[in-house]
């Protein structure tokens, strides 16, 4: 048995070596001195990518030319969150209005960088936000002092609040029929995003999942958080179907690739767990490693999959630097 | 509705108020109501990601022999009009002297309901700051539901925290989660100076559904 163990253990050590991945740097952008990168979005194609950096400014540029397409700030607000459409045709940005403690978020176009729908957020400083457009692009779901699904065009909103503390995390089903939220309260639930009727809960939870994302059959979905698991859960009955064991530290994302075959784990660890700059790509059917990105001196602040590779968007002192895994 | 200056009058007339219809306890009663005074819903704060569900129901969270500063954590849970809501349950998690909670099970985790008047009383330690470089100050997590209330996340602060540097009105604004230094709530130290326990009250006001 002890011998078992210990090829195990010798084969997942051999496992992890074998898969482990400096990364193939891609791409830096450069950003002015004394600024750096806070969070980023790709969008789904890769072609764009957005940054929130220091200097409270919003840069998005173009990741095949690497031209700086845009920079976008307002007076006196600050950019917490930021996110593309499915399309990549808008960009939502969540700001803090610093002077009046309250938030707005915006939704610009992405060829005329014109505001289309704006929404008035009594948001408190400390309050995150989890922003996610719905697959069709009518929709955002947002945290701000509750859980809101926003009808774009109507201007229409959906509360799916938990009972408590708001949510890490939200992720709409690829067929846009569900959201799934990762709520403070411990617990994982999933919502009609058209009704906003609860469909199911995960009670499997101590500690607080932070991230949540569907499978692209919409009928699992993943997630993981300060116990240092990634859970797949049942969509329909909130059940924990299975785990990914040996997880390196807290779960800060989650990001599932197109064909399901893979999942992205962003990593908190450290005093505090507030080092990132550690991802692994896992194969969730073997639930092996297939690529290890860890670097020191670097920040994570964001990725996507891009066709059948992970985009990480890693912050460095005054640069911005996409990797390609595996 | 009495007021104090009604009470007052029946006081000054003495015997000539045994005809009154209000009983000395329907009186007293009456100016209890009437000095009742609507109260401001405590100001929510971060859940912050460490709360774990389940938590054990007591209200001593310190063992024996655990280093720190023994702290007494006690309180009322009122709603806005100023009733007690003795429905009201508190549940609270910290971390432990040196700054650390605990994940993997429940030190400085505990819940209760609050007696017949609101109140509740929690044996602890001082918590510690985070070891990172952040400048969060020393906090304890505080959620508490009652039927009927909205529920409230919030934290407490203590004015003694040496970031605030003696002035918490001014310096709260150090802590980067303190919106409102109304959450800061003064320490008193009892006991010998070698066994110096802290007290820290915490009224919490709820609001109404």
């Amino acid at each position: 048995m002890r011998l078992n163990l210990l090829a195990l253990s010798l084969t997942c050590c051999v496992s992890i070596a074998g898969a482990a991945q400096s990364g193939r740097q891609e791409r830096t952008f450069a950003l002015p001195a004394q600024a750096s990168v806070e969070a980023a979005a790709l969008s789904r194609a890769g072609n764009l990518v957005a940054a929130i950096c220091s200097d409270q400014v919003v840069r998005v540029w173009s990741t095949r030319s690497g031209e700086l397409l845009r920079s976008l700030s307002e007076s006196g607000q600050s950019p917490r969150a930021v996110e593309f459409s499915t399309d990549a045709r808008l960009l939502a940005i969540a700001y803090q209005i610093v002077a009046y403690e309250k938030g707005a978020i915006r939704v610009f176009d992405v060829t005329s960088w014109k505001a289309r729908y704006e929404f008035a957020a009594p948001v408190s400083p400390f309050i995150g936000f989890a922003l996610a457009f719905s697959p069709d692009n009518r929709r955002l779901a947002f945290f701000d002092i509750n859980d809101q699904i926003w009808e774009l065009g109507s201007g229409s909103l959906i509360d799916i609040s938990p009972p408590f503390g708001g949510s890490s995390s939200l992720s709409f089903s690829t067929d846009g029929r569900w959201i799934a939220s990762a709520d403070g309260d411990a617990h994982v639930r999933v919502y009609d995003a058209s009704t906003g009727t609860l469909q199911s809960t995960a009670q499997g939870f101590l500690l607080e999942p932070m991230a949540v994302a569907f499978a692209p059959d919409g009928k699992s979905l993943l997630a993981g958080g300060i116990d240092q698991t990634v859970s797949v859960i049942d969509r329909k009955t909130g059940k924990i179907l299975r785990t990914l064991p040996n997880q390196p530290g807290l779960i800060l994302s989650l990001d599932v690739s197109h064909n399901g075959r893979q999942v992205a784990v962003l990593y908190g660890s450290g005093e505090h767990f507030v080092d990132v700059d550690h991802l692994m790509l896992w194969d969730l059917d073997k639930g092996t490693i297939v690529a290890d990105f860890q670097k020191s001196g670097i920040s994570i602040t964001g990725g996507a999959f891009v066709g059948d590779h992970y985009v990480v968007a890693a912050a460095s002192r005054n640069e911005l630097t996409l990797w390609s895994l595996p | 509705m009495l007021t104090r200056r009604d009470v007052l009058q029946c006081v000054a007339l003495g015997s000539g108020v045994i005809a009154s219809p209000f009983s000395s306890e329907a009186m007293l009663s009456a100016l209890q109501e009437g000095e009742k005074q609507t109260r401001k819903p405590t100001p929510p704060n971060a859940l912050g990601p460490f709360y774990k569900r389940l938590a054990p129901v007591r209200s001593m969270l310190r063992e024996p022999a655990d280093p720190g500063m023994p702290l007494t954590l006690f309180g009322q849970v009122f709603d806005t009009r100023g009733d007690v809501v003795p429905s009201a349950t508190i549940e609270v998690w910290q971390t432990n002297h040196q700054g650390y909670y605990d994940l993997d099970g429940y030190r400085y985790r505990g819940r209760q309901q609050v007696d017949n008047s609101g109140a509740y009383t929690f044996e602890s330690v001082v918590p510690g700051h985070y070891a990172d470089k952040r400048r969060v100050c020393q906090h304890i997590h505080y959620v508490v539901t009652a039927p009927g209330h909205k529920p409230l996340v919030t934290q407490l602060y203590f004015a003694t925290d040496p970031v605030f540097e003696g002035d918490p009105q001014k310096n709260y604004v150090r802590d980067p989660l303190l919106q409102t230094s109304e959450l800061i709530r003064p320490v008193m130290l009892t006991g010998d100076p070698n066994e110096v326990h802290a007290q820290v009250r915490f009224e919490l006001c709820l609001e109404r559904l």
